[in-house]
């Protein structure tokens, strides 16, 4: 393992699924005055250091902790960016 | 098999909050309840019945109950596995109930994670005492004293609590048809449509909990070992939950 | 690169002020002066991390040097039977039943929650459960009495520097909320309070109630020489630096970013392994003494418990597990980290101890051990950096300031009856401070480890009112229960601090009375201004005497308490706050009363006296009339009562009861119907003028409703006594219905009352 990479996972809500923290936001600047916004919605990211071999492996465990651990596929979308 | 004899493994790591009194609830009726730490975990031999109590395991950190769920998974994976499959009663109360959904055992058939508790509707913390109708208690191991169509006041307190299944409401319907969903959040007349509070996370179909197929997993979001004492009017209270499930290991094991 | 500064106080006086501000350690000229003849004796120069330990322990916050005198002269003395060990620790202890005892302990986190209220709230919740766990105790309740400008205030009358009230009250809820479900601790009981004058001056007091086996009873004190230090829970960082030296000055402009550096960051998720471990070590009697960091962080705690013991202390700096790299040594001495425990430990249980926290995953290490004589020494990478003696440290200066009587001129003012009394009860229901606290209540788990019996809210579900205060059934196999509530009226206060106060200890009093208990003990949080500035001075003394007069009298003390001051800014003085914090023992919490009405048919009582006691009640405040006379408190009449009402409750007489507080009869009518939907036919008499007789805040009173079987014993047993007891209707129908010497004066269903009250703080908040 002589590679360091940064990865950055970002959680978010699939389509359909409502998010009343995302609407809770957007009423709350609604009351400061911030009339234009018309939506809200929330993303989690997670920023991960990991040791690798290269950029294959990287992906691929990557995936794996999206999917076995950060994001619930009932209602989450995953996305991984370097 | 008699009670005395019953042992019940209550897990917890740092947290979990409401493991004393589900140990008082199971201590009351003659059991013996154990409070174990995951890191002083080694097996499941010797016990007959798996808790998850409620609370804030590692703190809700990425989504309610995933991190206990993980490392359940990474400790005694195919240990639980087997437990279930042997018919061993599992129960998981809010807290507990997200482990469980997130461990894929409910509403379990086999799949994978299937289930999510998200975020309530009004998006706050309720703490609330909400009104639950027994839909199908006969099909689980936790429930089945309790007569179908009862009604009973339950404290609920969770700011994740809404089920979400995938395959959405058809999904809600097809637990339902197959006796899988245990109560339903209603109000004083007990029309199950009241909507908010009354349902206090806007769970669809107002479901409050669920059992597997085979009716020793079990899950619901509201807290029956708070309501140990104060029964409904037929005498059914947050104590019925637990008979049941030591009636129920009485009789197969 | 770290090192230990030298410092040198041979210099003129405005040179010390400087040097003062320049290390932030707080310390007035007359003080540095005291600490340079010491030194002068010790033959050397201080270092800069003695200073910054002397500027911690000297502080306002930690020695009470001002407001000492007062409390030892007016409220320190008086004592109970059912008190085991009090003021002297963290939290006061007091007992439960023969073999246990609970502990109760009241704190302010302020200035913290006036800069970042999330942050100062949370860790005021981790401050005051620490305080509690130190004794030995599990912590079974938490309570938050809560002070805020109102959420309504224009932005343009926030001053620079101060953030607007709406979000400094959301982010101490939500601090409060996070912290408190986390740690698994139900919030049962507390109180909102809005008023202009906190604007830039939040208060958050918050209180804790653990239960201990008299057994596993621990103190903080060290056992004897040998004893080692083991210090436990997150690292030292340099979150919380100058916390106690911040908490006892007045709030600048740009306190707001110049103070970042003093708010301490929480961690319930640490803290909660944190308390499990503390317990089980001393359950399994491995510790000699237990005390929690605090103010001043390792600065206050090593000494105080070395010298409440008599002994002295010798400390390894580098032992101390860090969560930051580079810290000065004064800084690692002075942080108040959060989430730390200290603990006191005979060396051969040293292995016990470490297994414990190991399994919890809560870090633990040795950083010193007991020595004979009174000082204490700290080694840092071989060398020795402090030498003092410890006395001198941890006692701290004593201050009698001048005082400056304020007195306000005797206006009787002039104003016709309100034209329509429905309005004005409607309106009275409608203010934030009377209005439907629920968007707070319900963010909080109260009902978590399954022991509340009696939560805040109470009646039907989805239409409840408030209780006038939470019980808690503590002990398993027990019936015996405690009851808790945060009172006090800053309005009336700042009017009249002595029968402010005293109004104060009577509220708290009559919500226990109003469940069916019996005034326990009580703790006290003083928020007050400037003690530097006479009058406010003059607040403060005359406050303590307030509550001494009616404590005095009911057989319940001050067990513990916190004093608050400089609770000022840019914007002015927080009004003078003595917040109360009562507990009630009931023997049967079956008999509990709760406040709904619960059936038609019963007879109403007005139990007491009403008076024209009209000054800083909500009706004067809502029609904006000046003047008028504060209610006082007759602490005789009260103490019988509150006992007949005790025993009237016990003995299952009463069926529901209210006390009467702010918006007077009326309101707590309007109350009673709420939670229940049965209305009351109110028919009364009386040579007060109408709106004197509804809406009177005078002390001592209560609504009662009594089955007519009985009503006898009922007046029997308060007119044996002496207590005033008047018959005033009947529960009747869905409507409130009130009429005064004859005339109708007004009718409201119960279902409409409801709705009036639940929505006005929802409507601000959102």
């Amino acid at each position: 393992m002589n590679m360091e990479k940064v990865v950055t996972v970002t959680i978010g809500l699939k389509e359909g699924i409502s998010d009343p923290e995302g609407k809770n936001i957007k009423k709350a600047l609604s009351l400061l005055g911030f009339n234009e916004v018309t939506a809200v919605t929330v993303r989690k990211q997670y920023r991960i250091r990991m040791d690798v071999a290269d950029d294959a492996e990287a992906e691929e465990r990557t995936k794996a902790m999206a999917e076995q651990l950060l994001s619930n596929p009932v209602v989450h979308t995953y996305d991984i960016s370097w | 098999m008699r009670t005395e004899d019953i042992n019940v493994c209550i897990l917890r790591i740092e947290g979990t909050n409401n493991e004393q009194e589900m140990y008082d609830a199971f201590k009351r009726l003659g059991a013996q309840p154990s409070l174990v730490h995951l890191n002083e975990f080694s097996t499941l031999e010797g016990f007959q019945c798996l808790m998850l109590p409620g609370g804030f395991s590692a703190g809700d950190y990425i989504r309610a109950g995933a991190i206990f769920a993980s490392r359940i998974r990474s400790t005694f994976g195919d240990e639980l596995s087997s437990f279930v499959k042997d018919g061993y009663p599992v129960g998981g109360i809010c807290n507990g109930f997200q482990i469980l959904v997130e461990l894929g055992l409910l509403p379990g058939d086999g799949q994978g994670v299937t289930a999510c508790l998200a975020r309530n509707d009004s998006a706050r913390f309720e703490c609330r005492h909400t009104i639950l109708k027994a839909v199908s208690p006969k099909s689980c191991a936790f429930t089945h004293l309790i007569p179908e169509g009862e009604r009973l006041i339950i404290p609920s307190a969770h700011a994740e609590g809404k089920l979400l299944l995938s395959g959405g409401s058809q999904a809600a319907l097809a637990l339902e048809k197959a006796g899988q969903v245990l109560f339903k959040y209603v109000d004083e007349a007990g029309d199950e449509n009241a909507g908010y509070p009354w349902n206090p996370n806007g769970s669809p179909n107002n479901i409050a909990g669920i059992c597997n197929k085979k009716g020793n997993v079990f899950g619901m979001m509201p807290h029956p070992e708070r309501t140990f004492f104060k029964g409904n009017e037929h005498g059914y209270s947050g104590k019925t939950f637990f008979e049941s499930v030591l009636a129920y290991i009485g009789e197969t094991f | 690169m770290a090192h230990v500064a030298e410092i040198d106080l041979n210099v003129p006086d405005a040179e010390l002020a400087r040097l003062s501000a320049e290390t932030g350690t707080g310390l007035s000229v007359d003080e540095l002066k005291t600490i340079r003849s010491y030194f002068a004796q010790e033959g050397r120069n201080p270092r800069d991390i003695e200073l910054q330990a002397l500027g911690q322990a000297w502080s306002e916050h930690c020695c009470y040097k001002s407001s000492k005198y007062y409390l030892k002269r007016y409220l320190f003395h008086l004592d109970a039977p059912q008190n085991l060990c009090v003021i002297k620790e963290d939290a006061g202890m007091v007992a439960f039943d023969d073999e246990h005892a609970y502990a109760v302990a009241l704190e302010s986190h302020n200035h913290p929650s006036a800069i970042e209220p999330y942050g100062g709230s949370a860790t005021g919740i981790g401050g005051i459960l620490r305080d509690v766990v130190c004794m030995g105790a599990q912590p079974i309740a938490l309570v938050d009495p809560l002070f805020f400008a109102p959420p309504t205030t224009q932005r343009a009358l926030v001053p620079k520097g101060v953030k607007h009230p709406k979000f400094i009250f959301s982010g101490v809820v939500d601090g409060i909320r996070d912290y408190g479900n986390r740690v698994g601790i139900p919030t049962v009981a507390g109180m909102t309070c809005f008023h202009p004058g906190y604007l830039g001056n939040c208060l958050v007091n918050v209180g804790c109630i653990g239960l201990v086996k008299r057994s596993d009873l621990i103190h903080s004190q060290v056992g004897g020489v040998g004893d080692l230090f083991v210090l436990a829970g997150g690292g030292t960082g340099r979150d919380g630096i100058h916390g106690v030296t911040f908490a006892s000055k007045e709030l600048a402009d740009d306190s707001d970013t110049s103070s970042r550096s003093a708010v301490q960051v929480g961690d319930p998720i640490t803290k909660e392994p944190l308390i499990h471990a503390c317990l089980e070590a001393n359950e399994k009697k491995l510790l000699t003494g237990l005390k929690d960091l605090g103010g001043g962080g390792l600065s206050c705690v090593v000494g105080e418990m070395a010298l409440a013991g008599g002994f002295g202390a010798r400390v390894d700096l580098d032992a101390v597990h860090l969560k930051e790299e580079g810290m000065e040594p004064w800084e690692i001495w002075v942080s108040e980290s959060q989430e730390r425990m200290m603990m006191s430990v005979r060396p051969e249980q040293l292995d016990e101890v470490l297994a414990i926290f190991k399994t919890w995953d809560v870090t633990a290490v040795v950083i010193g051990e007991v020595i004979a004589e009174k000082r204490l020494h700290i080694r840092w990478r071989g060398e020795e950096i402090y030498d003092m003696d410890l006395v001198f440290v941890t006692e701290g200066p004593m201050y009698q300031r001048p005082l400056k009587p304020v007195y306000r001129e005797r206006i009787v003012p002039r104003y016709d009856e309100p034209d329509n009394y429905a309005d004005t009860i409607t309106a009275l229901l409608r203010m934030p401070g009377i209005a439907s606290k629920d968007w707070v209540i319900r963010q909080y788990d109260f009902e978590v480890r399954a022991r509340t019996v009696a939560p805040s809210l109470t009646g039907r579900i989805a239409r409840e009112t408030h209780a006038d205060a939470a019980i808690i059934q503590p002990l398993e196999g027990s019936k015996r229960g405690l009851a808790f509530t945060a009172d006090v009226n800053p309005y009336l206060v700042a009017l009249d601090p002595f029968w402010g106060a005293a109004s104060a200890v009577d509220e708290a009093v009559r919500n226990i009375a109003a469940v069916g208990a019996r005034a326990h003990s009580f703790a006290d949080c003083l928020n007050f201004g400037n003690p530097e500035k006479p009058e406010k001075m003059w607040e403060v003394s005359q406050a303590i005497q307030g509550l001494a007069h009616v404590a005095s009298k009911m057989g319940a003390t001050f067990v513990s308490g916190n004093v608050s001051l400089y609770n000022e800014g840019p914007a002015g003085a927080c009004p003078p706050t003595p917040t109360i914090m009562g507990i009630g023992m009931i023997e049967d919490v079956d008999t509990a009363v709760t406040v709904p009405f619960k059936q038609e048919g019963s007879t109403l009582y007005l139990v007491g006296a009403t008076k024209d006691e009209m000054a800083a009640s909500a009706y004067f405040r809502l029609r904006k009339i000046e003047g008028g006379d504060v209610p006082k408190v007759n602490p005789y009449l009260l103490s019988a009562a509150a006992g007949c009402l005790a025993e009237l409750a016990g003995a299952e007489k009463i069926r529901s009861c209210h006390d009467i507080s702010e918006g007077g009869l009326a309101v707590a009518l309007a109350e009673m119907c709420l939670g229940s939907g049965i209305g009351a036919d109110v028919r009364l008499t009386g040579t007060l003028r109408a709106d004197v007789a509804l809406f009177s805040e005078s002390n001592t009173r209560w609504v009662c409703e009594v089955a007519p079987e009985h009503c006898p014993s009922f007046e029997e047993m308060l007119r044996s006594r002496s207590v005033p007891v008047q018959a005033i209707g009947r529960t009747d129908g869905t409507s409130l219905h009130i009429a005064y010497n004859g005339r109708e004066l007004a009718d409201m269903s119960a279902d409409a009352l409801y709705v009036i009250w639940q929505q006005p703080l929802w409507e601000i908040m959102g």
